[in-house]
């Protein structure tokens, strides 16, 4: 489906006309508003007025605060099953951290890149945390990217807890627009609504 | 509590009340930065200054005098505008010549009408604000929507239309 939802499709016939005329007119407002920008991870939480009473920290100085915030978060998000980690010999020569979007607020993710093997694939490992295990035939689905299209780089389950899955494709990772883990859609080509991003 | 209560008791020091505004407001400033300035990083820079400034002059609001939403507009509007010249960019784009493109008044209305939708969707549960979220920007039908969250399409539409009718108290209410 593309473009706004058509009114009656999401409320029915049965609401009153009064109730109908003051829903639609938010359905009116939410499609003029358009969607909402993903929020970047350094501005999720409110900034500590006790720290700092008057001046705000500069956003590189803040920046610093957060990466170092995130370096830690991502180690003890790492740490905790890291001594049974079946990937732990896995050679990285990047790792990229994700976040939750607004739709899956608590889920988390590092991607670990690889180097480009004899044959030119790129291996990576991803590991994942707090997106819910899904029914028979329900996959998650990784995307990169790349000058305005999503790449596909595999699709998983995750259990419980923390799950890894090693993908391997033969996209460069050099350059790339972000990193997204949504839903798979079964006959489509385009991704659906991000739950993981690195942006 | 409402925004005009919650700027009142920043005005008075309550570090609580300032990170409940922010939660209500960080997104819908993030937004209309993000609109002005086309750049995320420097959009992030407007929400620091936003709220430094709301920390800063809240004790100058009174509620008597209007509801809290205008004014946290204000404020960011200001920070938005202030953040533009500091870069040597000017206020407001100058207009060459005539467009088809919403001029300052139609994008001023676009751009409050953003802000109320986005503020009223921080006060949604979870569950409902993922819903709108998914119908409207998603591009997912309800029935795609029912199996992206596998949850029954009776519970979909039934919690579309509560999520929509919650929103109509909001935007009616103090953000009107």
């Amino acid at each position: 489906m593309t473009g706004p939802p058509e009114f009656r499709d999401l409320i029915g016939d049965e609401v009153p006309a009064e109730e109908r005329a003051r829903l639609e007119r938010v359905h009116e407002l939410l499609v003029e508003a358009g969607p909402p920008p993903e929020m970047p991870p350094s501005l999720l939480e409110a900034p500590d007025r006790r720290a700092q009473p008057v001046s705000f920290l500069p956003r590189r100085r803040a920046g610093a605060a957060l990466s170092l915030a995130a370096t830690i978060a991502v180690v003890a998000f790492l740490g905790g099953y890291l001594l049974g980690f079946r990937h732990n010999s896995f050679d990285s020569t990047r790792e990229l951290p994700m976040h939750g979007t607004s739709i899956a607020p608590t889920a988390q993710a590092v991607i670990k890149l690889g180097k480009r093997d004899k044959a030119g694939n790129w291996p990576m490992v991803v590991t994942v945390k707090g997106l819910r295990p899904l029914p028979e035939r329900g996959y998650y689905e990784l995307f990169v990217k790349r000058d305005g299209r999503f790449l596909r780089c595999g699709i998983f389950n995750v259990e419980a807890g923390t799950t890894s899955v090693d993908f391997s494709v033969p996209y460069s990772f050099e350059r790339n627009d972000g990193w997204i883990v949504t839903r798979w859609r079964r006959g489509e080509d385009e991704p659906g609504p991000p739950l993981l991003t690195t942006s | 509590m409402t925004d005009g209560e919650l700027i009142a008791r920043v005005g008075e020091g309550d570090s609580g009340a300032f990170e409940l505004l922010y939660r209500r407001y960080a997104r819908p400033v993030f937004a209309l930065a993000l609109r002005r300035l086309g750049d995320r990083g420097r959009a992030e820079d407007a929400v620091q200054e936003t709220f430094a400034s709301v920390w800063r002059s809240a004790g100058s609001y009174r509620q008597e005098r209007g509801p809290g939403a205008p004014w946290l507009y204000a404020v960011a509007r200001n920070a938005i505008v202030d953040r533009r010249r500091a870069l040597g960019e000017p206020a407001s784009e100058p207009v060459d010549e005539p467009s088809k493109d919403p001029g300052p008044p139609e994008r001023a209305e676009s751009s409050w009408t953003a802000w109320r939708v986005y503020r009223a969707l921080a006060e949604l549960p979870d569950h409902e604000r993922q819903l709108i979220e998914l119908a409207y920007w998603g591009g997912l039908s309800q029935s795609e929507i029912a199996e992206f969250l596998n949850v029954p399409l009776g519970t979909v539409k039934t919690r579309t239309r509560s999520a929509l009718a919650r929103l109509a108290d909001l935007l009616e209410g103090e953000l009107s």
